[in-house]
């Protein structure tokens, strides 16, 4: 399909791209939009540096090809460099929503489902604005390599999403319910928690209490436990922060403990979701990673060049956000494996602590973060008034090895606006996700 | 029926550093193309990327009509600026021996860290024209820096960060800087004694997360911001005026006009003027929905609907230099502060990844890890000192933010 130079490694990824995004701010329709492109990135390495191009001309590819390959040094050695080694070869059609594609459904059945929404919104009388989202994306994805990959793939995400400020008095608040999912029948039956939701909000609302900081039990709901894990843990397993790192590789050693002996992490981009790619962006195949097993450092997540640098085997874990950036290490679905004791054993055993329901946002750097939004009080192991924490933080090691108790179901999910940012790349659609997660201590301010 | 064009174009060369090394250069050059028509108060737009049918672009626009997404607005006619603001930088065949340069040095200079992300050159013109005589085009480039830092003996992801948006390049200004801040870090400072302390945030690193939300039009409008209800009324300090600036003397990569076409007096508009509250921000529907001023705050992607968002923003910088705004006393200069948020009332706390003692003119010493807080209204009220009049650093022109927080480790 391509000429490829003697002496250089190249590939191409072509990204086909469909994507529907309706907005309504109450009942007024905002924006109504069916994207629909083609674009295609191309790698040319010489062993030393990588040569990078993008383009939305599928035509201007082989030129593309051309003028990067004159920039680069070809190298006899090439085919034996240890990066070059990395790459997996794979070949085939892996088109997983043909019948079940959002392509194929109307326009008019998606504003149908969002709108059947907007009764209960409108029915509350604190909920003073509102904006109500539906978002679907299907990208099929062509991978070709000078080492014999011909790929393609298919991946799709939908959710709906409804942000609401509410105001009572002096008290306001802003949160936002979505449900996300794969395929279009996956979000079409969500009324009655979303009338749930709204029943949450407009209690906080009404009753929540200013908090004292401190260091507090605190147990984190799956969804807060996903992006917990992510946050923590998850971004220190993206193997490009460790190459030529010698410290880091001390520190991090397979077989190192970094948690409780009840804790295990996985990252796992064959399951359904936001974060499902049965290949990543290189062509490599996905499969299920454990990050941390029974408290243990038990493995990485890698491109082909961290794999190669680092002496360990690929992931299927290099990805992109577009056409127009090159795939770098991230990650898929990352969740903490459930325990052995019930969401109510868990509680029970929590004199004065809090629960975190739903998040705002969290971060992980040398401390991680998480900005609660809906949060309570657990005084005498019961769930009890609303709460105001503007962050929970702590160090990776001090928090994960404060782990004492995980429940004994796991809940995924995806945000459905929204993702993952790793510098420039900004957002990746990624899924999380846990059982309940107690911790014994951390920083509440 | 009026037809609109907006063109977007971006060339931009991205060196990607790991473990101090180049190890990858990136070429983009992407033009998107938006065709919106308004006619009887609806909007029907269609965008592309790359090479396109003008005609095709417009019949799909035309067609976006029958979707009746309102905009019962005017669109912007009757104005012609042209704004060029690019200077030579370093020439694209010099840009990677440049860089490689740059960081050799600056390994030389600091064996004791390793530095890591994106340099780039980066250039953004922005087009909007329509048939009745809006014709706006600004053109822009510069030199963009992003690098991590990390202590080699650190089992940190990273330790730090430099940010750098500037239209020009100096080798020699840029390790000044860099060094100050890394001689610096290695030498362990003592948090001062006291409830408030002076703390110190570069412009775009400062807090306003409370009212990007808060002062939305449509939220404000309808009763669930904070502030609605309260234009008129002195809310912060009289030494605050804040406002919305997109004047290409002094903002990067940034058009002068916003996404609807709007050009603003003097390419600003005041949210807050000492210290009264003046205005939300909104985009054209918005001000007509709810009977507010037009800002002139609004943005597009290349095939959407014009729609609000929270633009660049500075401040009235006060006659004082950041040193004297300090009034003789260290401040904790906040370098990393990221995961925080505010409160539904508007108070705010964060953990702080990274902090420098300061005297107003150098880093004295790296401060422990710490946690700030403190009430929207307070650190833009009784605890603002001000914006610094001068830039303290060698290469980033980048102002300085001086208030008081409750700093604790």
């Amino acid at each position: 399909m391509y000429t490829f130079h003697k002496g250089l490694y190249t590939d191409v990824r072509i990204e086909t791209v469909f994507e529907t995004r309706m907005t309504y701010a109450g009942e007024t329709l905002e924006e109504s939009k069916v994207r629909k492109y083609r674009g295609a990135f191309i790698r040319v390495f010489d062993g030393k540096l990588w040569y990078y191009a993008s383009t939305s001309n599928l035509d201007s590819i082989q030129a593309e090809i051309d003028k990067l390959s004159k920039m680069a040094n070809p190298n006899k050695a090439i085919n034996s460099n240890p990066i070059v080694l990395s790459f997996e070869v794979n070949k085939g059609q892996y088109l997983k929503f043909k019948d079940n594609s959002v392509t194929n459904i109307p326009r008019e059945e998606k504003v149908k489902l969002l709108k059947s929404l907007f009764p209960i919104v409108q029915a509350r009388e604190t909920i003073k604005f509102w904006k109500a989202n539906y978002v679907d994306a299907k990208k099929t994805l062509e991978i070709y390599s000078s080492k014999g990959t011909q790929l393609e793939f298919d991946v799709q995400r939908v959710g709906l999403s409804i942000a609401m400020n509410l105001a009572e008095g002096d008290n306001k608040f802003s949160d936002h319910f979505q449900r996300a999912g794969i395929v279009f029948s996956d979000i079409s039956d969500c009324a009655a928690e979303l009338s749930q939701f709204i029943d949450k909000c407009e209690d906080y609302l009404r009753n929540a209490q200013p908090i004292t900081p401190g260091k507090y039990p605190v147990i984190l709901s799956p969804l807060t436990a996903g992006v917990f894990a992510h946050e923590s843990f998850g971004h220190k397993s993206e193997s490009d922060f460790m190459v030529g790192d010698e410290t880091m590789k001390r520190e991090w050693a397979i077989g190192t403990r970094v948690g409780s002996e009840i804790l295990s992490i996985a990252d796992d981009g064959t399951i359904p979701g936001s974060g499902y790619t049965p290949f990543d962006d290189e062509g490599t195949k996905s499969r299920t990673n454990y990050l941390i097993k029974d408290g243990i450092l038990a493995g990485r997540l890698h491109s082909a060049s961290t794999a190669a640098q680092l002496e360990e085997g690929v992931t299927g874990n290099a990805r992109s956000i577009n056409f127009e950036y090159e795939p770098i290490v991230r990650m898929t679905t990352t969740y903490i494996l459930p325990g052995s004791q019930t969401k109510e054993e868990l509680f029970s055993e929590i004199q004065d602590g809090f629960y975190i329901e739903t998040i705002k946002h969290g971060s992980g750097l040398s401390m991680f973060t998480i900005a609660p939004s809906l949060a309570y009080r657990i005084r005498n192991g019961k769930i009890a008034e609303p709460v105001k924490i503007s962050v929970i933080s702590g160090t990776v090691f001090g928090t994960l090895s404060e782990i004492d108790g995980l429940s004994n179901k796991l809940e995924l999910y995806s945000f459905v606006m929204g993702g993952c940012g790793k510098m420039e790349q900004f957002p990746l659609p990624v899924g999380f996700g846990g059982p309940y997660v107690r911790v014994k201590s951390m920083n509440v301010q | 029926m009026i037809r609109e064009k907006y063109v977007y174009q971006l060339r931009d060369t991205t060196i990607s550093v790991t473990n101090s090394m180049v190890e990858s250069i990136r070429f983009k050059d992407i033009t998107k193309t938006s065709i919106r028509v308004y006619k009887d108060g609806l909007i029907g737009v269609a965008g592309a990327i790359g090479d396109y049918d003008e005609d095709h672009l417009t019949k799909d626009a035309i067609e976006a009509l029958k979707q009746r997404i309102a905009y019962p607005c005017e669109p912007s006619i009757n104005f012609s600026k042209s704004v060029d603001t690019r200077k030579p930088i370093i020439s694209g065949s010099q840009f990677l021996k440049e860089i490689e340069g740059l960081l050799d040095e600056l390994a030389r200079n600091q064996p004791g860290f390793s530095f890591s992300n994106k340099i780039c050159m980066s250039g953004e013109r922005h087009h909007i024209e329509n048939e009745s005589g809006l014709m706006l085009d600004y053109s822009d480039k510069a030199f963009r820096m992003e690098l991590l830092f990390k202590e080699k003996s650190s089992a940190n992801v990273f330790d730090g960060f430099f940010g750098f948006e500037e239209r020009y390049y100096d080798r020699k200004k840029i390790l000044e800087q860099m060094n100050t801040l890394l001689n610096a870090y290695t030498n362990p400072a003592e948090l001062p004694k006291g409830d408030k302390l002076p703390v110190i945030f570069f412009k775009n690193s400062f807090p306003i997360g409370k009212l990007i939300t808060d002062l939305r039009g449509d939220i404000f409008a309808t009763g669930g911001s904070i502030f609605s209800g309260r234009l008129g009324k002195k809310l912060f300090s009289e030494d605050l005026t804040l406002f919305q600036t997109l004047d290409p003397e002094t903002v990067i990569n940034v058009p002068f006009f916003d996404a609807e076409g709007v050009v603003n007096q003097g390419y600003r508009f005041n949210f807050i003027e000492n210290g009264v509250l003046k205005a939300p921000y909104t985009d054209k529907r918005l001000a007509k929905k709810f009977g507010l001023a037009n800002t002139g705050s609004a943005e597009a992607p290349y095939d959407g609907v014009p729609s609000v968002s929270f633009k660049n923003w500075s401040m009235t910088p006060s006659k004082k230099t950041v040193k004297e705004l300090l009034g003789g006393q260290p401040g904790i200069f906040i370098l990393m502060a990221d995961g925080g948020d505010f409160t539904p009332d508007g108070n705010y706390a964060t953990p702080v990844q990274l902090a420098m003692l300061f005297d107003g003119e150098q880093f004295i010493g790296r401060l422990p890890d710490l946690q700030i807080s403190g009430s929207i209204y307070s650190m833009l009220g009784d605890g603002f000192r001000g914006m610094g009049s001068n830039t303290v650093f060698p290469f980033s022109t980048e102002k300085m933010i001086v208030t008081e927080m409750t700093v604790t480790l």
